[in-house]
């Protein structure tokens, strides 16, 4: 019986193929966006751990302001912090029992010339042991020694690429600020942060913290001390002294935040993550639009086929069997819609990946609730003009023509 | 015990002034074997009737046993299974579903009495063979001619055994070859005991049957046994009055139907005929 229904529904709705479709698109769609929405989301959220997890567990940010202010690991590089922190913080922090590292984070101005010119690049200050902390490896060539005072420079991949095209710029010359630098290294890709753009560090050119402090001339301010503990384990406690330590040497004044990189990954996490559900809460009306279009569309077809109804009951159907017969219809439309879908999205999240820089994941459980939940909405929506056609009369559906 | 008990049968539509009596009071036995015409003019009642009879429709007043069993005040759904199981019915448009084959028109009831599929096709090939179109039967009714149509729909009224057959004016769009052809269908399902009740507007065609009813005003005005192969000693004194074409319209080339069409365009013709009245409501069947 049931396999009849649905053998029924499918030739039915192959004979009025441009109305099945076009009623299957509002589920197509509203399973697309629920889809999409989910799988960006959480590869967004993906690319954020794994770009903090590259900075390890074991390492901490210190940043001026107080803790509301930070927004996430690299906010302070966007300039939102008023106040900057001082070398004397960055000793505070080096001198921190457990701290095995602790690197500034400055930016600096100026046009830089290599082969090509660049109007006001990224340019970030900093010491030896950068890339120690931010576990980043190199491409070609090595970061600066802890000399400090070397003319050498080190850059991102994308910067490389502006300043010297497709030469290779290891050991080539840069001029700024009248001064020259030499090439030391360029970085391997850092996994691009993809909400805070201003602070791509494949667009930065990386300089000894003491040579930007001689060329600019003023004391240098620091947006963000980097600082590491010795172990994992022991990180927040380290961070906490650390904190403990800049507010004795603040003279008791609560002015700066220390963060675990992996509090600052929660917090961005469960932003991310409100947002995915708002939006994905929003693709879910879509869904819903979509069962409403099912409802309309079965109820012009109950309308047409009244004559059709009639005799299905004149020769024995009761209002159950006919309500199942539009029930299986309206499970068909979605089904198939919800499919469709499904294999659509699949199709977006890969062009995504391609296409643009949000490295969207397929979230194979919204592979299987979205379109859930569009059969769900579906039969809802197409049990009321089932029920219609089952409670018709069947002299006067014959009636009708 | 009677296949077919009426008792004071009534049906009323509308409330209060508007109320019209559809069937008034109308009291029917009908024995197992039977093949009952019924006969009478538009808006007699004679559908009203088969509806009622056909467990379609349910009397506003009175009592109606089917083989005993009282099923005046059934509802839809138990009606359902009795149309399903006890009764076969064959309609004036055939009412074919348009997207089915034949053989899948014709095994629907059984669809819906639950028989496996391959069962279902078997049963409704048979019965297709039976009335001859078993070379038709992956047809879909738009390939079909208007006689073939209508014996698929018989096959289709014969695919569960019924007890009871109604057929509600079944050569109402047939011409008058088709209209021997279905009629001889439906002797030959009364003569292997089925009991057959048709509506007719020909009483050439109450030769088939074995008791002719009239109805008039929704009230049965005439019941009388016939032999089959004649026609009923009422309907007689009807069909005599059908025109029939004169040696001048012969010559002319005028058939009976341009004859009727042209009495229907001057109405002050003096034969106004049962005939001529049955070719106006063909028409006005044609142009909706």
């Amino acid at each position: 019986m049931s396999r009849d229904n649905f053998r029924l529904a499918y030739r039915n709705l192959q004979a009025a193929k441009a109305r099945s479709f076009l009623t299957m698109l509002g589920i197509i769609i509203g399973v697309m966006a629920v889809v999409l929405v989910v799988c960006i989301g959480q590869g967004v959220k993906r690319q954020i751990a794994d770009q903090l997890g590259r900075y390890g567990k074991n390492v901490f940010v210190v940043q001026s302001g107080s803790r509301q202010a930070s927004t996430g690991l690299l906010a302070g590089l966007s300039g939102s912090s008023s106040t900057l922190l001082t070398k004397n913080d960055l000793k505070t922090v080096q001198k921190t029992p457990g701290v095995t590292a602790a690197v500034p984070l400055s930016t600096v101005s100026g046009s830089v010339t290599g082969d090509y010119e660049v109007n006001s690049p990224f340019i970030v200050a900093t010491t030896s042991q950068f890339p120690d902390v931010v576990h980043q490896s190199m491409a070609s060539g090595d970061f600066f020694g802890p000399t400090d005072d070397d003319n050498a420079v080190v850059l991102g991949v994308n910067i490389a690429q502006k300043l010297f095209n497709d030469n290779a710029p290891l050991g080539q010359a840069l001029l700024w600020h009248g001064q020259r630098f030499l090439v030391a290294g360029v970085f391997d890709n850092f996994t691009a942060p993809p909400f805070s753009l201003e602070a791509n560090f494949n667009d930065a050119i990386f300089i000894p913290y003491a040579t930007a402090q001689s060329v600019s001339g003023s004391t240098l301010g620091i947006y963000q001390i980097l600082g590491k503990s010795d172990t994992a384990g022991n990180v927040n406690k380290v961070a906490s002294a650390a904190n403990a330590a800049l507010v004795a040497a603040h003279g008791g004044s609560q002015d700066v935040t220390v963060a675990l990189a992996a509090t600052v990954n929660a917090a961005s996490d469960q932003t991310i993550h409100l947002l995915t559900m708002l939006v994905a809460g929003a693709a879910a009306i879509a869904l819903i639009v979509g069962g409403v279009g099912i409802m309309d569309v079965m109820l012009v077809s109950v309308t047409e086929r009244m004559y059709e109804i009639g005799l299905r009951k004149a020769i024995g159907a009761t209002n159950r069997q006919i309500m199942r017969q539009f029930v299986a219809e309206a499970f068909v439309l979605s089904s198939l819609g919800a499919l469709i879908g499904v294999a659509l999205s699949c199709i977006g999240v890969g062009l995504f990946r391609a296409f643009t820089s949000l490295q969207a994941i397929i979230v194979w459980q919204s592979l299987v609730i979205a379109p859930l939940l569009a059969i769900v909405v579906g039969v809802f929506f197409g049990s009321m003009p089932a029920l219609k056609a089952a409670r018709k009369d069947p002299i006067e559906a014959l009636r009708h023509d | 015990m009677a296949l077919i008990e009426l008792k004071d049968v009534s049906k009323l539509y509308g409330f209060g002034d508007a109320t019209s009596v559809a069937l008034d009071e109308v009291n029917l036995t009908i024995e197992q074997g039977e093949c009952v015409a019924i006969m009478g003019p538009s808006g007699s009642g004679k559908s009203t009737l088969m509806n009622v009879i056909g467990l379609l429709d349910r009397p506003t007043h009175g009592n109606y046993h089917l083989s005993g069993k009282r099923v005046s005040r059934l509802g839809s759904n138990q009606r359902a299974r009795l149309r399903r199981d006890k009764i076969g019915f064959i309609f004036q448009s055939f009412n074919l579903l348009p997207r089915l084959t034949a053989v899948d028109n014709v095994a629907l009831p059984l669809l819906y009495k639950g028989v496996s599929f391959t069962k279902r096709v078997k049963k409704a090939w048979d019965l297709l063979e039976r009335v001859g179109l078993g070379d038709r039967a992956y047809y879909y009714p738009r390939q079909l001619s208007g006689g073939q149509a209508q014996s698929v729909a018989i096959a289709r009224a014969l695919v569960n055994d019924p007890q009871l057959i109604i057929a509600d004016e079944p050569t109402g769009n047939l011409d008058s070859n088709s209209s021997r052809l279905v009629m001889e269908l439906l002797s030959e399902i009364h003569k292997t005991g089925n009991t057959v009740l048709f509506v007719t507007h020909n009483p050439e065609l109450t030769r088939f049957a074995t008791r002719v009813v009239y109805m008039q005003d929704g009230a049965i005005k005439y019941d009388e046994q016939t032999k089959l192969g004649e026609v009923g000693r009422y309907a007689r004194s009807v069909m005599y009055a059908v025109p029939e074409t004169t040696e001048e319209d012969d010559l002319a080339g005028v058939s009976v139907l341009i004859n009727a069409l042209h009495q229907q365009a001057a109405p002050k013709a003096k034969k106004k005929t049962a005939r001529a009245k049955k070719t106006t409501t063909k028409r006005k069947r044609v142009a909706k």
